[in-house]
């Protein structure tokens, strides 16, 4: 009885005497908690936000298939591929140009970059308040932050014009974040942002040479100075182009044109930004990239999508050794000994995307080259002949061809040089994702798309709808593309 | 006090002293004891009176009329009144209904005294239909109570308390079993529960205020009684088939209508093979089940034991399941004062699960590959030149082959659970009892996953054994998956119940306690390594280090949730007649922030008994007539802990072997999240008529949950992607709930019973709050179509509605499908906007309703039940989501557009992904005979066995339906914007049929 009377006192007096808010806390353990900030105080803490930005290029909606979709399918270097009846999704609408605003693939990117950015905004807020890592190193990792912040940016802007530009974390309660993020900027507006940030990445950022062994592949100096020179020429600043290219310093051609696409070619004396994967345990490479790309059918080892078109095949000079290096032909032998039998569903495949270790795993050692030497020299060369100095720019351009097993250029007048440069571009940097934008930049759209027999509508084609879904977010602060 | 009742019942009865002469006598029962307020009726003169205190009356009737004395509790009896002093004695009812006890939450209470609309269903309704939860057992039995349940074994059916109040994780009821509360009573033998009781109104439900929104199932396992030992057994073994399938093109209707959605000649109409994939996959299913118990008690000692096994071989190849169950129920009576009652039970499940997807293949899948090609090897879709299915050839689908998909399906979980507890009742005084009751739940649950990695290659890449096509050697030959899984929740409440009468009328009865409530961290750990030895034998060899084929180790800790509860209930009785009842509870939930966790949800209740009102003597054909009503507030806190928290794992190589771990923000928590909090008020009658032969109810309803939480995510621009908790809205649920059952004895030889309910629920958004809400785009297909919306334009329907665009027909110029755009324009689908789309209905059905027949006849019994629903729509998910290259329904392959057939209602073949329409949208409604159950008893001599009976049932036998595909309930993944009510790798409903039978030693 006694007891029973004690029982019950002790049990309710936990309960009454205040310690029953105590009582009813509980350690969260399945997640790091933001108060336990504390944790992070370190170099190796403050690390963890910016490589939380690099991780988001490994993603399927970032890098993988409506990527691929965008910037190759949708070009006149790819066709959808796979079997005629498998759209996956919605490729044959960005193989056609009949996507619209709730076409997932041109959805995801949007969504998939400003994924990135928020990630890169946390860390450009939160490396600087740890402050028992190490200065430098937070400096460094905010510099790498920004570039990747403007990489996404370059990313939007490309391919869908103004976007609203989020350059910090917005706060949910205000009403200024609140138009912030839905409200577009004009693609001046984001080229000036992204200008600024590439600016103080470059400020901060080391050169490559300056990064240990296994940190090639962050984001360097050079890096910087070399999207700073696209973004520029995206502009038409061709002084600015020159200038920056001149300051992209320490890299140089690689003899062998293929070696870049393999594994022993990863973060070469040519590569100044790619997004590394790596297939070995553990195990983290860009989600589904080959597999998308890797032959279909019997004896194939992906979905088959993305495949070279004529367009492209027609491109190639006769012994330009890029042909083979970039395209996969049924019935032959890889450099690695597979032999791709005539079974397979489509006659080319796109070799940039092929792993030789990890043939048909989800995530491979398949690494995204976004940024070259081949580019750096071949921007200089199409500035230098905008700005009249043609001469240089044959120089420049020649490089290019005889890497790859071509004559130099017959290209004389400042006209047929541009001509030739664009071509070189497209040959040079075929399935890099640089196609599409390249082509509205450089206003041959319209032309090469009725060559690859697609009808490109001048005025709507040049950029792709923003999502329905932002759209109908923004409650009139913002409007769709024209056109669409 | 006594005076003023009195002069009180005095007033009403004045009628009764106006005529006759008067007749004096005194009411007793059988014990001699003094009954008062029996009412005492005069037949002819139609004059009344009630006893008083000490059972005496007096009335003014005449010499040798009938009187009739009726009091609850008694039989009613007739007695010629005499004018010399009667001694009346009444016999005890043997009448069930009024000295029957609901379960009503940390207590008991006669029925006839409740307020609140509770559902209480006996042992016999809960284990006739022979299914292994008893939840689905009860479907269509229980009037505001929608079960959708799935036949695939160990699966748990949902359960919807008068209509859904939310759309978060939290919707299922709390199940509390002998006191323990927990999610899940698959572990419960349906053998073992003596009665299943569902508290659906906020009256009943605000004493379990923390987690009642959803409703709450009280089920109460057996306990020994009889002075001697009884055993029991029952043993049942039944066939299953699936209830009703669907018909798909055969392998040359296949190509034609391939051919034409290609514009090719690809396929030959000429096939030799024609493939049934969905016989290729199942088989009969059989299920068995056996019970034995074993119970009695003593003076001082109750206990029962029963042991029970439940073995299927589902109808899925490959997929079986078994279940092991042991309960002890013991109650030791310590002294006058103290009981101790102890429960325990083990349950023990083993299954080789399958994927379920392997129907969506079987259904996709061509006609034309064989099961196996003539060399051996699994067929796969490769189209040769000659137009026919071959091991080389040009690949037409992505789907694999579905038997092999099976076949190379290793997987096994088991899974053991512990639950117990102890309870100690002890009576401080005679009216002041304590309770303290401790429950315990320990789960261990183990799976591994092993895949054949090189062979299931081998079949989808290199069916011909083409020499050119190897395997590469750097690939992991196999992969093998181990989980382990566990947790322990536990519960410990105690409470003092005060029950005293106060002045012969007030029956007053006070209930308070404190309870708390710990959900577990529940761990999970997951193993996956490659290369295993191929003998399962050696997976697990002793000293061996198998660091270097690891791929993936996952070791977690899942968040605990822990409650803290004061409650209180007051439970007033005036007269026998006049019902009051007042609840509150006081909850704090460690899952909200520290300013916010603690919610209170009051309720009251009140009834009025009017048939044991004097007035309603003279009423003929009553019995029983009871009016209650009620008001109550009820939380939902089934949250995640809302903490702002990094996101982990988001690691990145930079160029080396170093895998660099990476963190970030991708979620935005609102701080001030707090309960959800419902509010509802209803109204019922209780009414038996005819000699109680008729016993029905009525219950009216409107139920709002005011905060509905949502899970959200900011602008698509902030960059935020996880989705998190917030107060958005308001949900309505609006209904009635009828129910209606006959029962008669004609004679001693035939009994029988008819019985039926109807429920009826609005289910509406009626508000959101929160501007920024971002639309919740559910029900995808996994192809790119979302076919259900929640945003702001959704207030006003229904939770779970589709949101499609309208389907306008076949064009008749060129078959293809044509869309009505907001402007009321016929289009093809790359003209559609968004806007276009419209709310199409619900995966909600607006009414449900159960029948049940039975008949009694000597020896034999024979009883029928079905249920049925209305107002719901289903997406045909799995016909939506085809993609060239696989098969349609025979239905479509019939009758599509040509040029030379432009009338066809199907439109022509198509290649793209056609967008999500009004075209695969169908009706849910339908009804079905979910069990016919005939039993025969053996007519016995008392000896070593005493009771027999020999039973056939006949499980979901019929259906009717408007649905084409092949079940109309569609729970999926439970979520109303998940794959609820869209049939995309479902498992079919099954026809079962099972002989058994139970006997008592």
């Amino acid at each position: 009885m006694k007891k029973v009377y004690i029982s019950m006192f002790v049990l309710s007096s936990i309960f009454l005497s205040g310690c029953a808010d105590d009582y009813l806390d509980v350690n969260e353990t399945e997640s790091i908690l933001t108060e336990d900030i504390e944790l992070f105080n370190s170099s190796e803490g403050a690390a963890t936000f910016t490589t939380a930005v690099y991780n988001k290029f490994l993603d399927f909606s970032m890098s993988s298939f409506s990527w691929v979709g965008m910037t190759s399918i949708a070009s006149d270097d790819a066709d959808k591929g796979s079997s005629p009846g498998d759209t996956g999704s919605d490729k044959d609408l960005m193989d056609a140009l009949t996507y619209n605003p709730s076409s997932p693939s041109t959805s995801e990117i949007f969504r998939a970059n400003y994924e990135g950015i928020n990630r890169a905004n946390r860390a450009i807020s939160i490396i600087p308040t740890l402050d028992k890592a190490d200065a430098n190193i937070r400096e460094r990792l905010v510099g790498e932050a920004k570039f990747l912040r403007a990489f996404m940016y370059f990313t939007l802007v490309k391919a869908y014009g103004g976007v609203p530009v989020i350059d910090h974390v917005p706060n949910p309660a205000s009403e200024e974040d609140r138009l912030m993020q839905l409200t577009r900027k004009t693609p001046a507006e984001v080229y000036a942002f992204i200008e600024k940030d590439l600016t103080e990445a470059a400020a901060i950022l080391p050169l490559k040479s300056a990064y240990s062994v296994s940190e090639k592949g962050r984001v360097s100096q050079g890096a910087a100075y070399a999207l700073l020179a696209k973004i520029n020429l995206y502009q038409k600043n061709w002084q600015k182009v020159v200038d920056n290219c001149n300051l992209v310093t320490g890299y140089s051609l690689v003899a062998n044109y293929a070696s870049m696409f393999r594994l022993a070619g990863e973060n070469d004396a040519e590569s100044i930004f790619e997004i590394q994967g790596t297939g070995t345990v553990p195990i983290k490479g860009i989600a589904g990239y080959s597999n998308i790309q890797g032959a279909r059918g019997a004896g194939g080892w992906g979905w088959g999508f993305n495949t070279p078109s004529q367009s492209l095949l027609n491109a190639y000079e006769a012994n330009d050794v890029r042909k083979n290096a970039t395209i996969i032909f049924a019935g032959t032998t890889l450099y690695d000994g597979r032999v791709v039998p005539t079974t397979v569903e489509n006659p080319m495949y796109n070799y940039k995307a092929y792993s030789s270790s990890f043939t048909d795993a989800w995530e491979t050692d398949t690494n995204i080259k976004y940024l070259r030497f081949a580019e750096v020299i071949l921007m200089k060369a199409e500035a230098l002949n905008e700005l009249g100095q043609t001469t240089d720019a044959i120089v420049l351009l020649n490089q290019i061809r005889n890497r790859a097993g071509l004559a130099n250029s017959t290209a004389v007048s400042q006209s047929d040089l541009r001509t030739a440069i664009w071509k070189e571009r497209r040959v040079e940097m075929a399935f890099e994702h640089d196609r599409f934008f390249d082509l509205v930049r450089t206003g041959q759209a319209a032309a090469a798309f009725t060559i690859h027999g697609k009808n490109f509508v001048t005025g709507k084609h040049e950029v792709f709808p923003l999502p329905q879904a932002f759209i109908d977010e923004a409650g009139g602060l913002s409007t769709q593309n024209p056109g669409y | 006090m006594r005076n003023f009742i009195l002069s009180f019942l005095a007033l009403i009865l004045l009628p009764a002293y106006m005529s006759g002469q008067v007749i004096k006598g005194k009411v007793l029962d059988k014990d001699g004891i003094a009954v008062p307020g029996a009412i005492v009726l005069g037949t002819t003169s139609n004059a009344n009176t009630d006893t008083d205190f000490d059972g005496n009356f007096s009335i003014n009737a005449t010499n040798g009329e009938t009187l009739k004395i009726s009091m609850i509790g008694f039989e009613t009896l007739s007695i010629k009144a005499s004018t010399s002093f009667m001694t009346i004695t009444l016999k005890e009812s043997q009448e069930m209904t009024l000295d029957e006890v609901v379960v009503i939450g940390y207590g008991s209470r006669k029925k006839i005294d409740n307020t609140t609309a509770i559902t209480s269903l006996k042992a016999e309704e809960v284990s006739k239909t022979k299914v292994l939860n008893a939840s689905q057992a009860i479907q269509g039995k229980a009037a505001g109570v929608q079960v959708i349940s799935s036949d695939a074994p160990g699966s748990s059916p949902s359960v919807v308390i008068r209509g859904l109040g939310t759309a978060t994780g939290g919707r299922t009821p709390l199940y509390v079993v002998d006191g323990m509360p927990t999610t899940n009573i698959n572990n419960i033998n349906t053998n073992d529960i003596t009665s299943y009781e569902i508290l659906k109104d906020a009256s009943s439900l605000a004493i379990y205020g923390t987690r009642a929104a959803n409703g709450v199932i009280i089920i109460t396992t057996k306990q020994g009684k009889g002075d001697k030992v009884t055993v029991e057994v029952e043993s049942f073994t039944g066939f299953r088939k699936p209830l009703k399938t669907v018909r798909m093109a055969d392998s040359n209707a296949y190509a034609t209508y391939t051919n034409a959605a290609l514009g090719t000649n690809t396929f030959s109409t000429n096939q030799p093979i024609n493939t049934n994939w969905l016989d290729a996959i199942t088989r009969t299913g059989n299920y068995t089940q056996n019970n034995v118990s074993i119970s009695g008690s003593s003076e001082n000692v109750k206990y029962f034991f029963s042991a029970g096994n439940y073995e299927e071989k589902a109808v899925l190849n490959g997929l079986d399941y078994s279940r092991f169950t042991f309960r002890n129920n013991n109650e030791y009576k310590i002294s006058d004062k103290l009981k101790i009652t102890q429960n325990l039970s083990f349950t023990s499940a083993n299954s080789t699960p399958q994927p379920f997807s392997a129907f969506t293949s079987a259904y996709k899948q061509s006609p034309i590959v064989p099961v196996r090609f003539s060399n051996g090897s699994y067929g796969i879709s490769y189209v040769g030149t000659d137009g026919t299915s071959g091991t080389s050839g040009s690949s037409f689908n992505n789907v694999g082959n579905p038997v092999s998909q099976l076949d190379f399906n290793d997987e096994e979980q088991r899974s053991v659970t512990l639950q117990g507890g102890i309870k100690l009742d002890y009576d401080i005084l005679k009216s002041l009892k304590f309770t303290s009751q401790f429950n315990g739940e320990y789960y261990t649950w183990k799976n591994y996953n092993f895949e054949d990695t090189q062979a299931i290659w081998q079949v989808n890449n290199n069916p011909a054994n083409l020499s050119s096509i190897v395997y590469p050697d750097d690939k992991n030959i196999n992969q093998l998956t181990k989980g382990r899984n566990q947790y322990f929740n536990w519960n410990l409440t105690n409470y003092v119940t005060y029950n005293e009468i106060f002045g012969d009328i007030h029956d007053i009865e006070v209930t308070a306690g404190i309870e708390t409530s710990i959900q577990g961290a529940r761990e999970a750990l997951t193993v996956t390594r490659k290369d295993v030895n191929p003998n399962s034998n050696y997976w697990s060899l002793k000293d061996v280090n198998y660091v270097g084929t690891v791929t993936n180790y996952k070791d977690e800790v899942f968040n605990e949730t822990k409650l803290a509860s004061y409650f209180g209930r007051f439970q007033y009785k005036l007269l026998d007649r006049y019902l009051l009842t007042g609840t509150v509870r006081r909850d704090g939930s460690s899952n909200f922030g520290k300013d916010y966790r603690w919610g209170t949800f009051p309720a009251f209740g009140i009834g009025w008994i009017v048939s044991n009102e004097n007035f309603m003597a003279n009423v003929k054909g009553i019995d029983l007539l009871k009016i209650r009503g009620g008001w109550g507030k009820l939380g939902n806190q089934n949250v995640p802990l809302n903490n702002q928290s990094y996101s982990s794992g988001l690691s990145y190589y930079t160029g080396g072997s170093i895998l660099n771990e990476g963190t970030t923000i991708n979620s935005q928590i609102d701080p001030s999240l707090s309960w959800e909090v419902t509010e509802e008020t209803s109204a019922g009658v209780d009414f038996e008529l005819l000699d109680s032969r008729l016993k029905g109810s009525f219950d009216l309803y409107d139920k709002t949950t005011k905060n509905v939480i949502l899970f959200t995510v900011p602008y698509i621009t902030s960059g935020i992607n996880a989705a998190s908790p917030a107060h958005v809205g308001e949900v309505n649920n609006k209904g009635y709930e009828i129910s209606l059952r006959w029962d008669d004895k004609i004679n001693d030889n035939l009994s029988y019973w008819l019985g039926g309910n109807y429920s009826n629920n609005t289910n509406k958004l009626s508000s959101l709050q929160n501007a920024n809400i971002s639309p919740i785009k559910g029900g995808g297909l996994g192809n790119g179509q979302w076919t259900k919306l929640l945003d702001n334009s959704s207030v006003g329907q229904a939770l779970g509605s589709f949101y499609l665009y309208d389907y306008a027909g076949v064009n008749p110029e060129n078959g293809k499908m044509l869309y009505y755009t907001a402007d009321g324009e016929k289009v093809t689908q790359d003209k559609l906007a968004e806007s276009d789309r419209n709310y199409s209905g619900s995966i909600l059905p607006t009414s449900n309703y159960g029948v049940t027949v039975g008949v009694n006849y000597k020896n034999f019994d024979l009883s029928v039940d079905g249920y049925g629903t209305g107002g719901s729509k289903v997406y045909n998910g799995k016909k939506a989501q085809r993609f060239t290259g696989e098969n349609v329904e025979a239905s479509l392959a019939e009758n599509f557009w040509t040029t030379s057939n432009t009338s066809a209602i199907n439109p022509a073949p198509f290649n793209s992904v056609p967008v999500a329409s009004t075209y695969y949208l169908e009706s849910g409604d339908f009804f079905r005979i979910n069990n016919i159950s005939l039993g025969y008893k053996l007519p016995l001599r008392e000896g070593f066995i005493n009771y027999c009976r020999l039973y056939v049932n006949a499980i979901n036998p019929f259906i009717t339906q408007k649905f084409s595909g092949f079940s109309p309930e569609l729970n999926g993944n439970g979520d109303p914007y998940g794959t609820q009510g869209i049939e995309l790798d479902a498992y079919p409903t099954l026809r079962s049929v099972v002989i058994g039978a139970n006997l008592k030693f």
